[in-house]
């Protein structure tokens, strides 16, 4: 199967001095999920965002759908095929939803993907509609999307990038900020997207959610460097790496006169024995 | 439930294509990926403050002084001679500073021919400043006028106008210079404070430190629009469609600043802020700031002397 997605000994400096991402070799198959795990500032988001077409190697190379991706094919004022059919196939959410959304009501910013599809005006409504009810935002519709709560625009920025209907999904820390429940319904929706064959590539830290939201990770180190590509579950029973990667720690906690020591994540609430 | 449409997955090969690199850019983007530009070399410049050299190991208070001086005897010089050997002299202070030759004259003379090399153009031609003929452009015919101005016979550059275009952009060098010099060899956070010790205002002083910190925010966050746009942009928007989207943004981003201006003020009042703004001072000066306080101020008035003929060397 001829990768989506192929990066060839990338590697991304900041401002020419900082580094995000060193000598990264990797692929992405169609109907994949995969976890990208790292600590805060290993390289997740560079990655991801090298993946959308939003952010150039700085060296290396890197191929969508087996064409080299350049800077040339996306910021010039020409229109070009190529551009179309890679933004239509993969749809980017991005860390903080504020920066997502830029239209004034929750409708335009769903509307925003199919018309520029060129789709008819009752397509564009019908794919509008479907979306806002397939995420029970209804009640959401005219409001402005930076008045809303930070799981609210979650919710909408997702909505945004589906009614565009993508074939991948390229999610960023997207359990950052959500309450336990609306993080089930996320889990609930990336599991019924993979189930239609969608490609979906989630950055995360989160490790709680690693083995529902995909079969394969990716662990990026904090030298910015690939630690291991290997199946979720192996990963997720591999604490070493998980302490080396900075994405458990060694816990000490008390429960009334209770103390006592265990691993985990730096995210989320955790159940454990006593 | 996930509709129809969206379970479909395009089974459509990629399209090759090929785009040529010498077409246009879009506005949106080169201005962006100027303004980003520019705060990175202010990150950089940080990067040359914290170097050691003559300039970093003086105290910021010393150097405001001094530099002010410089520029206001810069000012009151009219003698191109003195000019050129002080902006060798501040060339030489640059290099003892370890700031790349290369780097210093770009960050000066790029905006010298923005400011000065517009306003100086003019002065060139005898329509303007009457003088000896360097280079004829054109002969008119005799009583040519434009409007109630009568031309002269022949429009030509002067040696006299080439000599206070040289003396005026000579000194705007000179000025540029000793201010980039302070600029590159001074911590923002310094700079700042030491405007102090001239006496500026402190609301001025939190109101720039402020600015300073938040503008690599409002930065970041602009960037990060257009990330999402382009993200989710399936083809070329015409320009005025561009354009609207820019300025909804400025809307947004004027919210968004005053929205975190107001959080910025509760996280300072929280933190026992009142309205009087305490700047903490940690100076010493010490006796080589001393020494270069005086040299500054007696090269100045050397300068001065020098160029008003009251001084002869």
């Amino acid at each position: 199967m001829e990768p989506i997605f192929d990066l060839q000994n990338v590697s991304y400096t900041y401002l020419r001095k900082f580094e995000a991402l060193k000598n990264v070799t990797v692929s992405f198959y169609p109907g994949e999920q995969v976890a990208i795990l790292g600590a805060n500032g290993s390289g997740k988001s560079t990655l991801l965002s090298i993946l959308n077409a939003l952010t150039y190697p700085t060296s290396g190379e890197f191929y969508a759908f087996g064409t080299r991706v350049t800077e040339e094919m996306f910021d010039t004022l020409q229109d070009n095929e190529f551009n179309r059919f890679f933004r239509k196939k993969v749809g980017f959410l991005f860390q903080n939803p504020d920066i997502q959304l830029f239209c004034s009501t929750v409708y335009d910013e769903i509307a925003f993907g199919p018309l520029q599809l060129d789709l008819p005006p009752d397509e564009v409504q019908k794919r509008t509609e479907d979306v806002i009810c397939m995420l029970g935002i209804e009640n959401l519709r005219d409001r402005a999307p930076h008045m809303l709560s930070g799981g609210e625009k979650k919710k909408v920025s997702i909505a945004s990038i589906l009614s565009v209907g993508p074939d991948i999904l390229l999610l960023d820390e997207p359990s950052g900020g959500l309450d336990p429940r609306s993080q089930t319904w996320l889990i609930d929706l990336i599991q019924d997207l993979a189930k239609c064959g969608k490609t979906i590539i989630t950055a995360t830290h989160d490790i709680g959610i690693v083995e529902q939201i995909s079969t394969r990770a990716i662990v990026v180190g904090e030298d910015h460097t690939i630690k291991v590509d290997a199946d979720s579950a192996s990963v997720m029973g591999n604490r070493d790496l998980l302490i080396s990667a900075n994405l458990i720690h060694r816990h000490t906690h008390r429960h009334g006169t209770l103390q006592h020591e265990h691993f985990h994540s730096h995210s989320k609430n955790h159940d454990h024995t006593h | 439930m996930i509709p129809d449409w969206m379970q479909k997955i395009e089974a459509r090969a990629c399209p090759c294509c090929s785009v040529s690199s010498t077409k246009k850019k879009s506005f949106v983007q080169k201005a962006i990926s100027d303004i980003l530009t520019f705060f990175e070399e202010c990150l950089v410049n940080d990067a040359i403050a914290r170097r050691k050299g003559l300039f970093q190991s003086l105290d910021p208070r010393v150097k405001v002084v001094s530099i002010i001086f410089l520029i206001f005897a810069l000012a009151m010089t009219h003698d191109i001679h003195i000019l050129a050997v002080m902006y060798a002299f501040i060339f030489l202070c640059a290099w003892a500073s370890s700031i790349e030759m290369w780097f210093f004259i770009k960050r000066v003379w790029v905006f010298i021919p923005i400011f000065a090399g517009i306003i100086v153009i003019p002065i060139l031609f005898n329509v303007f400043m009457p003088g000896d003929p360097f280079f004829v452009l054109a002969t008119l015919a005799p009583n040519s006028h434009i409007g109630p101005i009568s031309l002269p016979a022949e429009i030509a550059i002067t040696y006299q106008g080439i000599n206070v275009a040289t003396l005026f952009v000579l000194r705007v060098a000179c000025c540029v210079s000793a201010a980039v010099l302070l600029f590159l060899t001074t911590p923002r956070n310094l700079l700042f404070k030491a405007l102090r010790s001239l006496k500026v205002p402190k609301v001025y002083i939190l109101t720039l430190d402020v600015c300073y910190r938040y503008i690599f925010l409002f930065t970041d966050m602009v960037r990060g629009f257009y990330m999402a746009k382009k993200s989710r942009s399936l083809k070329v928007l015409p320009l005025v469609e561009e354009q609207k989207w820019v300025g909804s943004r400025i809307g947004y981003t004027l919210v968004k600043a005053l929205g975190m201006s107001e959080k910025v003020h509760l996280a300072m009042v929280s933190r026992g802020f009142n309205g009087d703004i305490k700047i903490l001072h940690q100076y010493s000066i010490k006796n080589r700031d001393y020494v270069a306080c005086v040299c500054f101020f007696s090269i100045g008035i050397v300068m001065i002397l020098a160029s008003w003929n009251m001084l002869t060397i």
